[in-house]
């Protein structure tokens, strides 16, 4: 009986250290060369540190005229002061061919955690020049118009709001 | 003792065997904005563009490795992948169609001015440019140019022989004009296309008179001959370039005279017609509901990629139509995206697994406010996606 169960087990000893050998050396060959990938970090636009909020309703009641008014709210949602928030806002038009923008600018010096700062842009939503005529065919239909909102701190925390005004 | 020994080796064994492998396993990396594609456009369609503007006129080049299309008039071209614009005109340019003549060579027909009257339109010239000059300087390559399209061994160009008149032209890639056909086309040729061997055109032609009526001509390019193949005398107008295809000339056309006064939109159908000539007839496979708007034939000349509408309330949609087995395969799904309908508004890629449309969000009437910058939206301008329609279907 003992015989028997020493060549069993033998028996098996041998297969097993042989599959193992086997196994370790197909893992040897297929040793992983992919690297692991990180995500890409897609650029801070819009972190939880920084909020910026448009007036919605004062957005559908601005006019394509000069000296247009528009709050805008940002609030710091991070544990720390943030200081020197520059706000800007660039107004431009959906059609890319029209070469300028407008832009301005405010700094928020000091914006306490959890605090909110309100932020008044005076700016002009007057059509942009086009500087030659162009055929219709170019753009068959009235452009609407783009302001781009970004708070940003020195430190790259930053926050973006796009509002797109029908024509 | 032995037997003992031996039972801990096999558990030992199944267990190193079945324990999850520490092997690390890749994650895809994040999307850039520009490839999010907003749902109703199918599974595997990536966006090729993003942010304002009026795109349009979409063209792969020969390689599959760029496409060149039109914003707001001017020209651009972008790698099929991620990577970023390269302008090839100025801003005051405005491209009504451009086409690749190679991997680093663009021509541009630029759109028609009218006269000061308003009344009449000056017709356009083409232009080339090539890639990586540093400059964006254009050269003038033929003017009084009516229509354009590449061909076998570089550009067709139809000239406009008076009012009344047109003649063909054929160029190399460098400009050169090799061949100048003296025998006439008679009407003012609006578009023509090669046949898939590249030994014809088709062209459709405009008669101006007191009632303007539409033609197609073949035009041999080895005889320097054409004939007139249909004549549409009841059908207002052939939109778009007709498509040569191994089985037939399909085209499209006003289904019905538009309605007086102008209360309606008109209608337009997909025709087929024999390269030999005859009666045009309604494409098969479509339906008799279907309004078509543009059509594309691929590279391998069997199918035709199809912006159209099932009836005339349903939304658009691309279709691809299977020429020899006569039959419509939905290709988008879409119930809120607007899908240009303009002639020159899709392109099949090279190898004939994709066509790329332009396409946007129905455009509100009240103020939008999104959570990134402007060159990152899709959804709310007109944009270039990349839409897999498979293989072959033979």
């Amino acid at each position: 009986m003992r015989e028997i169960v020493f060549w069993i087990s033998g028996t098996a000893l041998a297969f097993f250290i042989t599959a193992g050998a086997f196994l370790f050396l197909a893992n040897l060959a297929n040793a992983p060369s992919d690297k692991s990938l990180t995500p890409d970090p897609s650029p801070r636009e819009s972190g939880p540190d920084l909020t910026l909020s448009l007036d919605e309703d004062r957005l559908a009641s601005l006019r394509p005229l000069p000296s247009q008014g528009l709050d805008l709210v940002v609030k710091n949602e991070y544990s720390k002061q943030l200081s020197d928030v520059n706000v800007t806002l660039d107004v431009s038009s959906e059609n890319t061919a029209l070469p300028d923008s407008r832009f301005y600018r405010q700094t928020v010096e000091k914006l306490p955690p959890g605090g909110t700062a309100t932020v008044h842009f005076v700016f002009d939503l007057s059509a942009l020049e086009q500087p030659v005529a162009r055929p219709p065919a170019a753009v068959p239909e009235p452009s609407r118009k783009i302001l781009e909102v970004r708070a940003t701190t020195p430190s790259g925390v930053s926050a973006v709001r796009t509002a797109i005004l029908p024509p | 003792m032995l037997s003992r020994t031996a039972l801990l080796l096999i558990a030992a064994f199944l267990v190193a065997g079945c324990a999850h492998s520490d092997r690390e396993i890749s994650i895809a990396p994040l999307a850039p904005a520009a490839d999010r594609v907003d749902p109703g456009l199918g599974p595997g369609t990536r966006a090729l563009s993003s942010g304002p503007g009026y795109k349009g006129s979409p063209s792969w080049s020969p390689g599959g490795d760029r496409i060149a299309f039109t914003i707001d008039g001017y020209v651009v071209d972008k790698p099929a992948g991620s990577g970023d614009l390269r302008r090839w005109t100025t801003r005051d340019f405005v491209a009504e169609d451009t086409e690749w003549i190679s991997d680093d060579t663009l021509t541009m027909l630029d759109a028609a001015q009218r006269s000061s009257s308003g009344a009449e339109e000056i017709s356009s010239s083409v232009y080339r440019a090539r890639a990586g000059e540093g400059s964006m300087e254009l050269e003038e390559v033929a003017k009084g140019v009516l229509a354009m399209s590449p061909g076998r061994e570089g550009l067709m160009v139809v000239l406009a022989n008076g009012a009344y008149e047109s003649g063909l032209v054929l160029t190399r890639g460098s400009g050169e004009v090799y061949r100048l056909y003296t025998h006439p086309i008679q009407g003012r040729v609006t578009a023509l296309s090669p046949s898939p061997d590249g030994n014809e055109v088709v062209l459709a032609v405009r008669h101006q008179g007191d009632i303007e009526t539409s033609d197609l001509h073949v035009f041999d390019l080895r005889k320097g001959k054409g004939r007139e193949i249909a004549r549409l005398d009841s059908n207002p107008e052939i939109l778009g370039t007709p498509q040569w295809t191994k089985q037939g000339i399909y085209f499209v056309a006003g289904k019905e005279p538009p309605a007086e006064g102008g209360g309606s939109e008109p209608l337009y159908d997909l025709y087929r017609v024999s390269p030999d000539g005859g009666a045009p007839e309604s494409a098969p496979g479509v339906g008799e509901d279907f309004v078509a708007a543009s059509i594309r034939v691929s590279p391998d000349g069997r199918r035709l990629a199809i912006i159209g509408r099932l009836n005339p309330k349903a939304p658009a949609n691309l279709y691809v139509l299977d020429l020899l087995a006569k039959s419509l395969k939905s290709v988008t799904t879409n119930e809120d995206m607007e899908i240009k309908t303009g002639p020159d508004d899709l392109a099949w890629s090279p190898g004939g697994k994709s066509v790329v449309i332009v396409a946007r969000g129905t455009p509100s009437t009240e103020p939008e406010v999104r959570a990134e910058p402007a060159d990152r939206i899709l959804r709310d301008f007109y944009n270039l996606y990349e839409v897999p329609v498979g293989g072959s279907m033979q």
